[in-house]
């Protein structure tokens, strides 16, 4: 078990992770079937799920090759009577959404939750500051928002019950600092679930065509107004006074933090729909509000809206003051607002000149010590050289956007390599080099693969095998051989799949070989026709998890002392963190050596030894 | 009163398990907890603070500025890295000297700031600090550095900046770690028998 706490009996209290507590509130709902893809900041919640659903069997739990299946497989769970979730990071809202908008209008029979982790500031995201608060409104898709763990398993709870009530999928939204906050957390009672259900065939319900198109909508829309006036009791006003401050998520607990005194806080729970009446009642004899949100104004709109009708004197501030980019915390926030109530702002000016006085190295995320990528990097920069287009991916390999490989020249979503390639080649006469990882090739490679066969460009591509969706932790996809629930399976084979396209240059090639790996670049590299190299080596964390269950032992090497310096130059074009560099001399710090090889093989002959494993786990190593 | 721990270290090093550890003590000794756990790219070789709160006033997952009362660092340039939640009257730092240099300094060739370089940094940020070999002293005595963690919230309790009942950490500690608990237990008791 990942976390038995999160298992706890019913009264028990618990520190858990915000994820955790939203998968412990879900069970806590009758939970019958979830999947989802796994994205950061959201993974935990079905990782918690999976992991529970593997030991107990008592629901069903996949990981799905993407979030638009992931997603639809709940759909058709909550069309049969079974309660369901998934969980995506924002971007993952972005690929399910082709199918969520339709869902909104067929409704759903049993209560299906859609959990939406938004990643403010950007801490495991590469694509944009995205706001999702914005789907809800232009899906009608009713959206819950909790402010701390407690809340994420309490209103992961409520949000079944109003999506039950109401026949639609609901949205629980959340940002980085919820999804990873922790605290004490007061549990719940477990039911038996219902896991198995029956679709019930219903012309009107299930087509969303027209004439019953515009039905369906104005039914949503009726289902949206009175959930406005049912559910506004989830907002809630604290303390008096003439200034008020509305916020929801974790600002308000940032704003609870500051202890502010004569305040009219106003917490937003429901901010989607947003009761006009709660609004209105808020501003009421308020002189002056400060909305609180991260990222866009959505609720400061909604309130200058409110504030027209029923309070047109109020001075509202929002966006004005507070940042739009980036997350918030207790002193971004106490710095904007200061200066409207009469605050002096804190006077920090001696630590930040103390803070400008600290140089320190910073410390990139690197690819680990026997990535597999480093190999397959190394390898075709040998051959190809630094000149090539190389289009990036999403996954552990965009580390490879840094010194000293510099191969991810560009990266948008899952599965982008391929189209944007396919424009590059279209018009231009560059070579092409796309990189994309085995469980991104299911994702969403695969129809930028059809797409490119079919219109004729010839890049060479390199998929990164390493068996499993690393980056997150360590999830099957259907190229592993495993489900979530632990059940052996047959894997999908990339190498057929791609064959199946009618690509004739396809090999797949063990990562770790270079002599091999780089002969097939040089002889795919020399064809004008598109190749395919599956570049296939385990994630070596995951290897070294197996090992060390097996009993086994990682092979580890080390560095000829009488030979370091002429290994500097090597060991700078790999940047493998075993690998030391004090002044012109290298050494490998064993205890970081996962024993991949890779120097092994491209250091001056004799540079690289394999040390008897056993001698190395007895030595005492130095320090650095 | 609030009290702030902020953990930090390097991916890898247990600053998660260890946080577990102080965030399970503290409710336990009946305190309500926040904090939080910020995973991202950490088991990467990046950097990973994590904050536990406990108290009754603690409502934000994060230490505002300048309020931590004890810095943790398991890594000392991580320790350092930290200094924005530090305030002179207020934060005690325990580092451990176990230095885990950046790979980007063998691509750059940047040196990697010595012990004393690091203190001068913490000095106008610390009311007290303790730096203490903990990952040393446990990879000498347990062939692992892993241990290290453990024995410096032995030493953080001995030192008198963790207000947290010894018998709850004990407790919390064979929770949180079940496997290689008699190894772990010895270093926590090494912590507690620390002295600079």
């Amino acid at each position: 078990m990942e976390n038995p706490e999160v298992l706890g009996k019913a009264g028990k209290k618990v520190v858990i992770l915000g994820n955790e507590a939203i998968a412990r509130g879900a069970l806590e709902a009758g939970l019958g079937f979830s999947a989802c893809y796994p994205g950061t900041p959201s993974s935990e919640i079905g990782i918690t799920l999976a992991d529970i659903a593997k030991n107990t069997r008592k629901f069903y739990y996949e990981w799905s090759s993407n979030e638009k299946v992931a997603f639809e497989a709940c759909a058709g769970a909550a069309f049969s009577g079974v309660r369901s979730l998934t969980a995506v990071k924002h971007f993952g809202f972005n690929v399910a959404s082709d199918s969520v908008f339709p869902v909104v209008y067929t409704g759903v029979k049993a209560g299906m939750v859609f959990v939406v982790a938004d990643d403010p500031q950007g801490h495991s995201s590469a694509q944009s500051e995205q706001d999702s608060r914005f789907y809800s409104r232009m899906g009608m898709i009713p959206t819950l928002e909790p402010s701390n763990t407690q809340e994420c398993k309490d209103l992961t709870k409520k949000a079944f019950e109003i999506s039950e009530r109401f026949e639609l999928p609901v949205i629980l939204r959340t940002t980085t600092m919820v999804n990873h906050s922790t605290g004490s957390v007061k549990l719940g009672a477990i039911p038996k679930p219902k896991t198995k259900g029956r679709f019930v065939k219903d012309f009107e319900r299930y087509h969303s065509i027209k004439p019953i198109l515009q039905k369906m909508h104005c039914v949503v829309l009726g289902k949206i107004q009175k959930m406005e006036k049912q559910y506004a009791g989830l907002n809630c006003i604290e303390g008096t006074g003439k200034t008020g401050i509305i916020t929801s998520g974790v600002s308000y607990q940032y704003i609870r933090e500051l202890g502010l005194k004569n305040i009219r806080l106003a917490k937003l729970t429901m901010t989607y729909p947003i009761s006009r009446s709660f609004v209105s009642r808020f501003l009421k004899g308020l002189k002056t509000v400060i909305v609180v949100e991260e990222l866009e104004p959505i609720v400061e709109d909604f309130v200058r809206m409110v504030a027209k009708d029923v309070n047109p004197g109020v001075r509202i501030y929002g966006k004005d003051i507070l940042p739009r980019v980036g997350e918030f915390n207790c002193d971004i926030i106490m710095n904007a607002i200061a200066p409207v109530l009469g605050l002096r702002k804190p006077d920090f000016s001696a630590q930040d000149k103390w803070l400008k006085a600290i140089k320190i190295p910073v410390r990139k995320p690197v690819l680990c010590p026997g990535c597999p990528h480093r190999s397959t990097f190394y390898a075709v920069k040998k051959v190809l050289g630094a000149k090539p287009v190389f289009a990036g991916d999403i996954g552990c390999y965009v580390l490879g956007m840094f010194k000293p490989f510099e191969m991810q020249d560009f990266f948008l979503s899952m599965g982008a390599s391929m189209g944007v390639t396919h424009g590059i080649e279209k018009v231009s006469n560059q070579r092409t080099v796309i990189f994309i990882g085995d469980s991104t090739f299911f994702h969403a490679g695969m129809p930028g693969l059809a797409n490119l066969v079919y219109n004729d460009p010839k890049p060479l591509i390199v998929v990164m095998d390493n068996r499993i969706t690393a980056m997150t932790g360590h999830q099957p996809h259907p190229g592993t051989g495993i489900t979530a629930m632990g059940e052996k399976c047959k894997p999908i084979d990339i190498e057929a799949v791609v064959r199946s396209f009618g690509i004739k240059n396809v090999r797949t090639v063990n990562t770790y070989n270079q002599k091999e790996l780089q002969a097939t670049i040089k002889e795919f590299a020399g064809k004008d026709e598109i190749g395919v190299i599956i570049s296939r080596g385990m994630c070596r964390l995951l290897y070294r998890k197996l090992m060390k269950s097996q009993g086994r032992k990682l092979p580890k090497f080390r560095i000829n002392p009488a030979m370091s310096v002429r290994c500097a130059q090597h060991a700078k074009e790999i940047a493998c963190p075993a690998i030391q560099r004090e002044g012109s001399r290298v050494s490998i710090k064993e205890d970081m050596c996962w024993g991949c090889g890779l120097c092994a093989q491209i250091f001056p002959k004799g540079a690289v030894q394999p040390v008897a494993v056993g001698q190395a786990s007895a030595k005492k190593g130095g320090k650095k | 009163m609030t009290y702030n721990v902020l953990l930090t270290g390097v991916g890898g090093e247990g600053v998660l398990v260890t946080s577990v550890i102080v965030a399970r003590a503290a409710l336990l000794d009946g305190h309500e907890v926040r904090g939080t756990q910020l995973h991202g790219l950490a088991q990467r070789g990046g950097s990973i603070p994590t904050h536990v709160r406990f108290g009754r006033r603690a409502h934000s997952p994060l230490i505002p500025r300048a309020q931590a009362d004890l810095i943790l660092g398991l890594e000392p340039i991580e320790a350092a890295r930290v200094c924005y939640f530090a305030g002179k009257n207020r934060t005690s730092f325990i580092v451990d000297t176990y230095p885990i240099r950046p790979s980007s300094c063998n691509i750059t060739g940047e040196t990697y700031p010595s012990n004393e370089s690091v203190k001068r940094m913490l000095e106008p940020f610390a009311k007290k600090m303790v730096f203490v070999d903990a990952s040393n002293i446990c990879r000498e005595k347990f062939g692992n550095p892993i241990y290290g963690n453990v024995m410096a919230i032995g030493v953080a309790l001995s030192a008198g900046m963790l207000p947290i009942k010894k018998q709850s950490l004990i407790k919390a500690i064979k929770s949180t770690v079940p496997r290689g608990l008699e190894k772990n237990m010895a270093a926590f008791k090494m912590g507690l028998e620390f002295r600079e």
